[in-house]
């Protein structure tokens, strides 16, 4: 395997973005570090032709996912988080470590790494070719049921967790115990009022 | 720093190393390359007289002359606009975050260019013997979305850089907006995406050109496509990021000179690519009207390549400005709530359908009876929940 400028111009870069990822201070300029991070890798995956691979690394991770990091990071003006004391001080050498062995195992994995006999080919990654596989009970159907299911379980516990007065008005018992005050009135009352006012 | 994006565009258009659908169907890549400055150049040019065109109808809506001053009829007035534009004074905050407020026009202007290079614009080899598209990717609706979801970042950073408090609820209100209508906007393609079996756009035109138009198959989802493209280029319905009374001037508050015409730059390119990918999509793409072709002279007479798609696009350009001097905005609140709580469980739900006509083999036709079902359907919910008009109102003033 012969490694050609391209290859090894998106190495470069893929490690150099990672690298600012985790060292830029700035929190909205680590999340631009990783979305060009995400977009480098659905550059390899289109070299490798895996086309819908690299479409849906770029929809899910670059876009949707990145966006509600920097939803995150403003709302919270957590752009600059400065906390003062160091909770995890041995963190990076942790974390470092970890890195290492990662590559060290990842290293290992591509150096050795066969093709299985008879595997399907894909077709370039196309819908057509991964959606017949993805859907079929014989192949991964139950464990994609699995994860939509947990996706939902995760849904609502969010509203769960923000709305806790329309679950009180709808189930009759707090969620949350503690707190005890008068529910925001739903929108369509507020639009309501307004509109007696104007007359 | 336009040229630094446009070059940029260029460069990520025209060196796309994905292969067409078809291997041997590619163009040299210095075709590729001459193709994708054609499509910018012509974008550009398309951006600075759809300013004009829209001012004036606009004004022609309202009663009044509009810009006729600057050549014969105010034909020059782009070009004054953009001299204008160049040579006002660049601001830069000084507590902006300066990398990111330069970057955020950039990828605004970037990825609103990138998608247009998908669009056909006629049969192969009817460009001068190349193929009248710049590329042809077998996921191109994916590609599509992937661009227009990247495109929120623009936005999204300007807002943030510029450190001003109505710059970051400007521009956290247009991208919490933008994500809502995205997810409509991608559901309602499903359905005709399911229905061709391909994601690919060339494939979607012969499909249409076999079967008929889309759009007689998927009203709900022209419907549903149609507003949620308008909302994509914050069109008026949909234009929070320029109400005034509330929020200046948006996410672009802080924006002078040639960066805040980037970003109208964007805006309207976003404007022109969907009034481009709408007909593609639901209205038989470059092609003529099906019976059209069937009739003996007038078949052969207007079989001429581009005119029916750059009819089809001027069609709904001027739709989106009709729209704009009719409609009043929505409050923040409604369109949250008309996104979340009408288009996409309607998105959904048209999905559905269609997915189970595919799947069970049922004759295509259901599908249009269906739309025209819901047509009807919509009519009379219109109808019945109009309120009756309001008689001897006491006179509060001009406006509300």
């Amino acid at each position: 395997m012969s490694a050609g400028f391209w290859e090894i111009l998106a190495l470069l870069v893929l490690v150099g973005t990672g690298i600012a990822v985790v060292r830029l201070q700035n929190a909205v300029h680590a999340a631009l570090a990783l979305i060009a991070n995400f977009l480098v890798v659905a550059g390899v995956y289109v070299a490798l032709e895996a086309r819908f691979v690299a479409m849906v690394q770029i929809i899910v991770y670059a876009g949707a996912i990145v966006v509600l990091f920097l939803f995150v990071i403003m709302l919270l003006s957590a752009a600059s988080a400065n906390v003062g004391a160091d909770f995890l001080p041995r963190l990076p050498w942790v974390a470092g470590l970890g890195a290492l062995a990662l590559a060290g195992v990842l290293t290992f994995a591509v150096t050795r790494f066969q093709p299985p006999a008879g595997a399907p080919a894909l077709g370039g990654g196309l819908p057509q070719a991964l959606g017949p596989l993805l859907y079929d009970p014989e192949k991964w159907l139950y464990a994609l049921l699995v994860v939509g299911f947990l996706l939902l379980v995760a849904t609502v516990a969010a509203v769960v967790l923000i709305e806790p007065e329309r679950i009180i008005a709808a189930t009759g018992h707090p969620a949350h115990p503690r707190q005890e005050k008068k529910p925001n009135p739903p929108i369509a009352e507020q639009k309501d009022e307004r509109a007696v006012v104007k007359r | 720093m336009v040229f630094v994006s446009l070059l940029l565009a260029g460069i990520a258009l025209g060196a796309d190393p994905t292969p067409a659908a078809d291997p041997n169907a590619t163009d040299p890549l210095w075709m590729v390359g001459v193709k994708a400055f054609l499509v910018i150049f012509g974008l550009l040019t398309a951006f600075a007289y759809m300013t004009l065109i829209e001012r004036r109808l606009l004004a022609r809506i309202q009663i009044r002359q509009g810009p006729n001053r600057v050549g014969p009829d105010g034909l020059l007035q782009p070009l004054a606009d953009a001299i204008k534009s160049i040579f006002k004074e660049d601001l830069v905050v000084a507590r902006a975050d300066k990398v990111v407020f330069v970057l955020a026009p950039m990828i605004s202007v970037t990825f609103a260019v990138l998608t247009f290079g998908l669009i056909p614009f006629g049969p192969k080899d009817a460009f001068f013997g190349y193929d009248p598209w710049v590329i042809n990717l077998d996921v191109g609706l994916l590609y599509v979305f992937a661009v227009s979801e990247m495109a929120i970042y623009g936005i999204f950073l300007a807002g943030w850089a510029s450190n001003s408090k109505y710059s970051l609820l400007g521009s956290l209100r247009s991208s919490a907006s933008l994500i809502s209508y995205e997810l409509a906007l991608g559901i309602s393609l499903l359905a005709p995406v399911v229905l061709v079996g391909s994601l690919n756009l060339q494939n979607i035109v012969n499909w249409q050109h076999e079967n008929g138009w889309l759009i007689l198959y998927m009203l709900p989802a022209f419907a549903i496509f149609l507003l949620t493209s308008m909302a994509e280029a914050a069109r008026t319905p949909f234009d929070l990021p320029e109400a005034e009374q509330e929020l200046v001037g948006g996410y672009s508050t802080e924006y002078s000179s040639i960066k805040w015409a980037l970003f109208q730059m964007a805006e309207y390119i976003h404007l022109i690519t969907a009034a481009a990918l709408i007909p593609t999509l639901f209205l038989g793409g470059w092609r003529m009207p099906g019976f059209m072709e069937q009739l003996p002279v007038i078949g052969g007479l207007f079989a001429l390549p581009y005119v029916w798609m750059f009819a089809k696009i001027a069609l709904f350009l001027f739709f989106f400005i009709w729209v704009r001097g009719t409609l009043f905005r929505l409050r923040y609140d409604q369109l949250m709530v008309f996104s979340w709580g009408r288009l996409f469980p309607l998105a959904l739900a048209w999905f559905m359908v269609a997915a189970l006509v595919v799947a069970y083999k049922l004759p295509v036709a259901i599908l249009g009876w269906l739309s025209l079902l819901s047509l009807v359907a919509f009519s009379v919910y219109v109808i019945l929940t109009s309120k009756p008009k309001p008689r001897a109102l006491p006179r509060m003033g001009a406006g509300d």
